[in-house]
Parts: structure tokens; C-alpha cells; sequence
């Protein structure tokens, strides 16, 4: 760990911040991959248009010195691990780059056996922030197109890394927007809250793509998708659809560790990143549990103690 | 389509007297896929059982469904019957419409319209259900008998005497329980230490009985025939297996003036001691909040003395590993404690009789002990604040007992009888002295028990007063005892010397978390509950755990020996077999579905659920996924509700099959 620098905040983060965490991913990456550490590294690679990034598999050092960081690099790369890019991890160990938030998924999927620690090569990014949905993608990281997520974003430093790539900066005095969405939904009435959701919720096309984008929906069979018993209706209408925003948000308690992926992902604008939040708070104040922050042997809601609180059985 | 059977019974009029049955049947014939219905007034007798079996042969019936009592009753009773008519017995299911229906409702339409959605619902599930097999596991033919008092001796002898080896776990230094510290007991008057103690070496001796005191339960794994417990060997400080049990580390001991928890806290103890002569094992053991050597690093006298240097200050907590088959659970009773109200308890004291601040106010116990040729007076009657013989002698019974608003409502079953025995212990012992009895009334059902009673009042002179106590204070050396007399209909006065009273009887300290280790149930008062209150008084519902003594409910030594034997009874059928058969209602994976997030083994309350890897032909690992040890399941069904791609799921009882019948209502 060499990122544990004192703190600045700036007001905009320039591209050459950026770059220097570029340089250092390249050189770790070109490095691991050389020494046959690993088999291959996910990373991002610059998009086909300007400004833009992809995620990428590499496994040679020529590709490995192409990788790029740039707050066009949304993307939770873990998910690689678990769906599309399975088979790599047969092969041998893989490095990957992790945002703090990534980080947290991947401790996440530890804990849930999806991952083994000694299987990976985790090049960590002290990241500023990335840009949010819908703002412009070009130069400087500033206040304007900072994503909402990162406004409150408690994971700069992506403890537990093997190496980390930069040093901590974050943007000064940001709104936290999404708390106060929050606190605004839950001061509502039942009834105003129930109608906001369902509006919500009604609009959901059932594309799937909020599933298929979380790390932790790794299920080989959905159980929505099955369909003997069928326990959520599959065609998009209003109570298949709250059903399933109901099973996901529950799925996710205790485990979620706030990539928000799911919201950047839905066509639809449903802002599912409070959902999950929301379950998180529950989960802080009744077990004072943070899902992600490190690996753990069993979440709160996956075990028993003789001191919880029994006093609804007798 | 299927072809089920619905049976509704009548349960004499349990049942029908607040259930349609008629239209009930009537209603379940309607269902499409049922194929027969009926209605009958006592199902389980034996031309229920029969009809069942025709009905079977006479419709072609593939699925059964008994609408009756709870399935804890008589589940196993109609899978026999559908067994012997043919049917796989697991296609037999029970809808419970008396203690989920006529019993806990009053209005017969809505009460008849819910047994028709209880019976609609489970004719989905029988439809939905499997052809099973029971699982077979072997059995452990070893026995843990958890309390050492006389219910635990009693079982452990009767199992070791059977043949089988017993081990048993006393949490205190010695065995011998309650009736050790007792005087004479009701309705003999017999020496209790005579009876008792002869006992006790008997256990000592017994070459099936594995003896382990100052030892608790740690940890209870597994099932029935098959539990690993975790026995806990608290630090003794002396080596048992050294010591000869001369004594002399006693006698040397500087620290003398402890008091003897064996005499109520009435008699002194050295720092090592054991709790009473006759105590076994007679090995001393070192009370280390009251040791110097412990507090202060200075003495060492008991090691100096000691011949064969069993004394060992370093010791520490040890901890064994028992496999048994079957565990008794006979942990006792302690006493009501009365001067306050015990924190965090419902339970309200009696501050109103200054127990704790007048010491002439004492329990029954620690009367036992003053009237015990064995306690701290040597036998003499003579009160605790300056050793005076008391000439007046308040009894009061029902303290704690029978009084609701104080919390307890149950009655404590032997307080009538020991007091009563404590009146004629008295008038034995001081001639001159006049025993009174507050009661409520006086309830001796019992073989020779009335006679004893009345033997009390009659020929011992021991005026019964029937009322209860307000209130108590001392002026001089007296007790002023203020009471009512309701059969006179006045106020009574007592100058009392002396005043006993018979606390209620209650579960021991800790009795709910050995609940919670056993995985066995218990009662707002934390007294263990039986599986059935009249059938099954001495079986547990978790199947191989049985219930001996005053854990389950206040006993008397009679009940409580003939509860004991019936334990070790069951135990050795339990032991009669070598294999055991286990309902399969147990969990599965769906391997193919399975991702190994491995939620379900990490929710398992029986352990039962282990990692497997799937490997293709050359041996490559293709994934890891859960497996369930059918052997240890429980049939919870914790993980069917944990796995989040609904990949495990219990027989029985189905995602498929209880989705239908959530769609049935």
C-alpha cells in the first residue's frame, strides 16, 4: 500500500491525474504479465470514440501497456469474474483493476466463496470520481459531472490491494445528492412512498440489465426465471416488476457494496442505487454492518447468536 | 389427474363442535383431483384407520389427506395406514384443522369456511408431494445424562444397569443435587442423605458410568443417535486422578469463613472444600474467588500439605468431546428468589417480608439444613440470628407459588407436603414449640400423602391457618407476622422467633441457554416442555432428548424417580436397535443450479451441509456445490429460505409445493 498520502481536495481533477494512474497501471500490469504472475488482467481500454473506455481482458504485456484509467472507466470490473469471464479464473490467477467501490464487490464475492483472495492480483485505483450519466465525458472531473455515487464516495482508498495507483485526492465540498433524495423518500407519507415506487417500478421494461451488470447477481439460474414454481412473474408488468425490485433489493441486503452499476445501467432511470442503500442503512443500524469493507466469513443475516435479539419468538 | 382421498375428522366432538365437518368433506370432494371424501368421528381409532384403508383400495386413491388433529399427534398414525393400504406413507399428509381451527376459534361459519381453506391448501401440497424412503442412520449406544440430583442418578443407572455406557455431567463438585441437602423426607420421614447417598457411591462404582462433575455442557452437535457434545471441565485446581481425599488441605486452608452454599449459606467452608462430607467424588475443589492464593499470588498451604501433590494452581478449563445416542436432561430446580425483583425478570420479590434483611426469615432449604443432623446446628432447631430454639414457628406456603401477580401462577407441587413434614420435624425437636401454617389450601394428592398431612395437623399439633401474609417486621427479637384468617374473618397477629417459608420452585440459573444449546423448547418460566402434555411426558420434541425431574416442571422425589426411570426406558428402546429410521424430510441440492455461494452452510443449525466438487472425466474441477448430509439434516428448511437461486429445497416440503398452496387460497 503506498497510497495512504495525505489527503487533498481540489475543486476539478485535470487528466494528467489520470494519466499518472494510467502509467502506473500499465507498468504494474505490463510487469505481472511478464512474470507469468498472472494469466491475464481486466482492465479498461480506450473506447472506439473519444473519451470513452471499455473493459478489456488482457494477457499480453503488449496489450497490458495499451490499459488506460480515465473517470470514463465506470464500469465495476468484478462482474467479469463472475459471468462472462468465468473460464479465466480456470486458467489461473487474473489481476484486475479496482475503484474503492469495485473493491468492496470483490470482498463481497470473497466472503460469498465466488472468489478466492490467493486467486487474484487486485491493482488498486485511488479514484477522484467518475463521470455520472447523461454529463459531458471530456476533460476535467468537476462538480457538474461527477456521477452521483461518487459525490459521497467513502472508499477512495482501495484498501486490501495488492498495489494501489495514485494518490488521494477527492473534489472539495460536494452535495450529497443521493442522501438527500433519500431522507426526501423516506420523510413521505407510506402511501406517497409506495405510489413513488410503483410509478417507478411500472416503468421497468424487465431488460434484466440491472442483474446482469451486479456482481452479486452470479446465480447460474435466476430465480426468476424459473418458472416450476414461478415465484415472479417474467413479462413486464406492474407486479412482476414490483416483485422483482422487491426480491432484488432483498437479495442484495447485507451484500451490495454500492457500485450503484445497476442504476447507470437501467433505460429506464429507476433509481435503484437508493433501494440499495436504503437496505444498507438497515443492515448498519440494526447489526452495525458495512457490507464489502473487508472479507468476512459470514454477513450478519447469515448467522445466529445467542444475543440477538429474540424478544419476537416468545 | 390425480386421485386424492380427503378423511375429516370429527375428534369426538373437538372438531365438530365448532367445525362443519359435513360440509367440510363435503367441500374437499369438490376439489377437482380429489377423488373421495368423508367424514368420521374418530379417525385414528381403528375403524377410522380401516375405512381409510378400503377407501384406498376402493378409489384407486395416490394421495391421502387426514383432516384432523396436528400432524405431532397422529401423522405417524395414518402413514401407517396409508403404508399398510399400499401407499407410500409420505403421500399422507395432515391438515390440522382442531389446534389451527375449532380450538382456537368460536364462530362456527368463519371456523368451517377456514378448515375448508386449511384442507383446500393441503390437498395442493399432497398433490404437489413425492413418494420418499426413510433414511436409516446408525445409532450411538451411549448415553449423556446432563444433572447429577436424583433424577440424573436415577436415569444414569437405569441405562448403565441396562448395559449401556453412560456419561454424566454435574455442574457442581459434587453429585447428590437437591435431596442430599435434604432432612427427612415426605411421607416416611426417612433419612434423605440414607437414601440418597448409597446412591451416589452406586454411581461412582458403576463400571457403564463415565462420571464428569464440575462439568457443563459446552456445545450440543447432531441428531438423534448421533450427537457430539462438547463437555466443558472447569478448572478444579486439584487433580482428581492424584488426590486420595484425605482432607487434610481442608483442615490446613487459613481461609475458613466462606459460606457453605451446601447449608444455604448457614455453615462456613475453607477456600477448598468439598460441598459436604459424603460429597462424590470426594475430591476438593479450589473456589478461586475466594482462594488467596488466587486473589493475592500468597498461600500455597493446600499444595504444602497436600501428600500426593494433587493440588495445582495452573489448571485450567479442559474441554472433551462425547459421542452419544441419547441425552437425558435433568437439571433441577432452584429456589424462588424472594427478597427483590430479580433484573430483567417478570417476576416481581416479596420485598413486603423482609427476606434478606430479617434473618430469621429463612426458605424451606434452609430449614432442611437446620433440622439435618449433617447442617450447621447439627441437627437442633435454633435460629440463625443468635442461635436461640424458636418457640413460635411461622410457616408460609404459596410464597412465590400461585400468585400471578407476582409472575409465577403455577403451584410448586411439593411446598403443601414439605411443610407439613417441616411442622412435625419441629414439634419432634422442640417439644414446647407451637408450629402455625399460612395456606391457601392444602394439596396432598399422593399415596399416603393426605394421611401424612392430616398426621400433622392432627397428631402434631400444627395450627393451619388458612389466609395469606401481608406483611412482616421485627420488633425486639421477634417477627411480628400480619396475616388474615378468611375462615374466621379476621386479622391475625404472630409474634413469631422463627419464619419459614416455602418458596416457589423454579428451573435452574441458565436453564434457556441449555435450551438453546439442546435445541429443545421451554415455557415462559424456562421450564423444558415436553413433546406431549398426557403421551409423550417424558420425550422432548427434538427427537433423542428426554426430560427426567423438576427441569420440566416442580416434582416431588417419587415423580421425580419415576420420570427418570421412564427416560432411561426410552433411552434403552432407543438403543434396542442398531439402525435408526429417520423421516426423509430432509434437504437436497439442485446441483446444476447450485453456485456454491454456500449461504446455506453458513445458516445450517446441524452442520449438515458440506462442500462437493464436481469434476469432469479427466478430474478437473468444474465447480464446487452444496451437499447435505441427509444423516444430520433437521428438516429446517433454514436454507430453502437462504439460497437466493432457490437451488436447495426440503422434501416435503417443495418451493412447488408450497407455492400451491399460497395459489390454493
Amino acid at each position: 500500500m503506498n497510497a495512504k498520502a495525505s489527503k487533498t481536495h481540489v475543486t476539478c481533477i485535470e487528466p494528467a491525474y489520470y494519466e499518472a494512474i494510467t502509467e502506473a497501471i500499465r507498468k504494474e500490469a505490463v510487469q505481472i504479465l511478464k512474470d507469468e504472475t498472472v494469466v491475464g488482467v481486466v482492465g479498461y481500454l480506450p473506447g472506439r470514440r473519444k473519451g470513452t473506455a471499455s473493459p478489456a481482458l488482457v494477457t499480453t504485456a503488449e496489450e497490458a501497456g495499451k490499459l488506460i484509467f480515465s473517470p470514463a472507466c465506470v464500469n465495476n470490473l468484478s462482474v467479469y469474474l463472475t459471468k462472462a469471464k468465468k473460464g479465466v479464473l480456470k486458467k489461473g490467477k487474473v489481476g484486475i483493476v479496482a475503484k474503492g467501490c469495485d473493491m468492496r464487490a470483490l470482498a463481497g464475492l470473497i466472503t460469498e466463496s465466488q472468489l478466492q483472495r490467493e486467486e487474484l492480483f487486485i491493482i488498486g485505483v485511488v479514484c477522484p470520481g467518475v463521470y455520472g450519466f447523461g454529463a459531458e465525458r471530456t476533460g476535467t472531473l468537476t462538480e457538474a459531472n461527477i456521477a452521483r455515487k461518487c459525490r459521497e464516495c467513502s472508499v477512495h482508498l482501495p484498501d486490501g490491494a495488492d498495489v494501489a495507483a495514485g494518490t488521494h485526492t477527492e473534489l472539495a465540498d460536494l452535495t450529497p445528492e443521493e442522501a438527500e433524495e433519500m431522507a426526501r423518500i423516506e420523510a413521505m407519507p407510506q402511501a406517497e412512498r409506495w405510489a413513488f415506487w410503483k410509478e417507478h417500478f411500472s416503468r421497468c421494461i424487465r431488460c434484466m440489465a440491472c442483474r446482469q451488470v451486479c456482481p452479486f447477481c452470479y446465480c447460474e439460474q435466476c430465480l426468476c426465471d424459473k418458472n416450476r414454481p414461478q415465484a415472479v412473474e417474467s413479462s413486464p408488468r406492474p407486479a412482476g416488476n414490483m416483485a422483482w425490485h422487491l426480491v432484488r433489493a432483498m437479495h442484495l441486503a447485507g451484500r451490495c457494496g454500492g457500485c450503484a452499476e445497476c442504476e447507470r445501467v437501467c433505460p429506464m432511470d429507476i433509481p435503484l442505487n437508493l433501494l440499495n442503500r436504503r437496505m444498507a442503512k438497515e443492515l448498519k443500524e440494526l447489526y452495525d454492518f458495512e457490507a464489502g469493507l473487508n472479507p468476512v466469513e459470514k454477513g450478519p443475516l447469515n448467522q445466529y447468536k445467542e444475543d440477538d435479539d429474540q424478544s419476537f419468538i416468545k | 389427474m390425480s386421485r386424492i382421498g380427503v378423511f375429516v375428522c370429527h375428534c369426538g366432538e373437538n372438531i365438530s363442535r365448532t367445525v362443519d365437518v359435513e360440509q367440510v368433506a363435503k367441500a374437499a370432494g369438490e376439489i377437482p383431483g380429489v377423488a373421495y371424501s368423508c367424514d368420521y368421528k374418530y379417525m385414528c381409532s381403528d375403524p377410522g384407520q380401516t375405512l381409510l384403508k378400503k377407501a384406498v383400495a376402493e378409489h384407486k386413491l395416490d394421495g391421502v389427506l387426514v383432516a384432523a388433529c396436528s400432524p405431532r399427534m397422529h401423522e405417524k398414525t395414518f402413514r401407517k395406514a396409508a403404508e399398510a393400504a399400499g401407499l407410500n406413507p409420505y403421500l399422507c399428509e395432515m391438515a390440522n384443522i382442531r389446534e389451527h381451527c375449532s380450538w382456537v376459534h368460536e364462530d362456527r361459519g368463519m371456523a368451517t369456511a377456514k378448515a375448508k381453506d386449511i384442507v383446500k391448501l393441503m390437498v395442493e401440497r399432497v398433490r404437489k408431494g413425492k413418494s420418499l424412503a426413510p433414511i436409516t442412520v446408525p445409532v450411538t449406544k451411549r448415553a449423556l445424562v446432563i444433572g447429577g440430583g436424583i433424577a440424573g442418578i436415577q436415569a444414569a443407572l437405569d441405562i448403565a444397569d441396562a448395559g449401556h455406557k453412560v456419561v454424566l455431567v454435574e455442574r457442581d463438585p459434587s453429585i447428590g443435587g437437591h435431596m442430599a441437602q435434604l432432612s427427612e423426607t415426605f411421607p416416611t420421614l426417612d433419612c434423605s442423605q440414607c437414601i440418597m447417598t448409597p446412591k451416589m457411591v452406586d454411581v461412582a462404582n458403576h463400571p457403564n458410568i463415565t462420571l464428569f462433575t464440575y462439568s457443563e455442557i459446552e456445545k450440543v452437535e447432531g441428531y438423534i443417535g448421533n450427537f457430539q457434545v462438547t463437555v466443558k471441565h472447569k478448572a478444579r485446581s486439584v487433580d482428581e486422578k492424584k488426590c486420595t481425599g484425605c482432607g487434610v488441605c481442608m483442615t490446613k486452608c487459613p481461609k475458613k469463613k466462606i459460606p457453605n452454599e451446601f447449608d444455604q449459606g448457614h455453615g462456613m467452608r475453607p477456600a477448598i472444600y468439598v460441598p459436604f462430607p459424603q460429597a462424590v467424588p470426594n475430591t476438593p475443589v479450589i473456589d478461586r474467588e475466594n482462594c488467596t492464593m488466587f486473589q493475592s499470588g500468597k498461600c500455597g498451604v493446600c499444595a504444602k500439605v497436600c501428600g500426593p501433590g494433587a493440588v495445582d494452581y495452573e489448571q485450567k478449563d479442559t474441554f472433551t468431546v462425547e459421542d452419544v445416542g441419547a441425552i437425558v436432561v435433568a437439571t433441577g430446580f432452584k429456589l424462588y428468589t424472594i427478597d427483590r425483583k430479580p433484573e430483567g425478570s417478570p417476576i416481581q420479590g416479596y420485598g413486603e417480608f423482609g427476606y434478606g434483611t430479617i434473618p430469621d426469615i429463612i426458605d424451606g432449604m434452609t430449614f432442611e439444613r437446620l433440622a439435618s443432623a449433617s447442617g450447621p446446628t447439627g441437627g437442633k432447631i435454633l435460629r440463625p440470628s443468635d442461635g436461640k430454639e424458636p418457640k413460635q414457628v411461622v410457616f408460609i406456603q404459596c410464597v412465590g407459588s400461585r400468585a400471578r401477580e407476582k409472575g409465577i401462577s403455577y403451584c410448586s407441587k411439593v411446598c403443601c407436603m414439605y411443610t407439613a413434614k417441616h411442622t412435625m420435624l419441629y414439634h419432634h425437636k422442640v417439644h414446647d414449640g407451637q408450629a402455625y401454617v399460612f395456606f391457601m389450601d392444602a394439596r396432598t394428592p399422593g399415596k399416603g400423602y393426605d394421611e401424612f398431612w392430616r398426621r400433622a395437623v392432627e397428631e402434631e399439633e400444627a395450627v393451619y391457618i388458612r389466609g395469606m401474609v401481608s406483611r412482616m417486621y421485627q420488633r425486639g427479637d421477634k417477627i411480628v407476622v400480619m396475616g388474615s384468617d378468611i375462615q374466621v374473618g379476621t386479622q391475625v397477629e404472630i409474634e413469631a422467633d422463627l419464619v419459614v417459608l416455602a418458596t416457589a420452585v423454579q428451573p435452574q440459573d441458565g436453564a434457556d441457554l441449555l435450551a438453546q444449546k439442546l435445541g429443545i423448547s421451554y415455557d415462559k418460566y424456562n421450564f423444558y416442555s415436553e413433546a406431549h402434555a398426557k403421551l409423550k411426558p417424558v420425550e422432548c420434541a427434538t427427537a433423542g432428548i428426554y426430560l427426567a425431574g423438576a427441569c420440566q416442571g416442580p416434582k416431588d422425589i417419587p415423580d421425580t424417580v419415576s420420570q427418570a426411570s421412564a427416560a432411561a426406558a426410552k433411552v434403552m428402546t432407543l438403543f434396542a436397535k442398531d439402525q435408526l429410521e429417520r423421516d426423509p424430510v430432509v434437504a437436497k441440492v439442485n446441483e446444476k443450479y447450485c453456485v456454491g455461494c454456500f449461504a446455506c452452510k453458513k445458516v445450517c443449525a446441524y452442520g449438515a451441509i458440506e462442500e462437493k466438487e464436481i469434476r469432469d472425466r479427466q478430474g478437473n474441477l468444474v465447480k464446487k456445490v452444496a451437499y447435505v448430509n441427509p444423516g444430520v439434516c433437521g428438516g429446517c428448511g433454514t436454507c430453502q429460505a437462504t439460497c437466493p437461486s432457490k437451488s436447495i429445497e426440503l422434501d416435503g416440503y417443495t418451493d412447488e409445493q408450497i407455492m400451491a398452496m399460497i395459489e390454493a387460497l
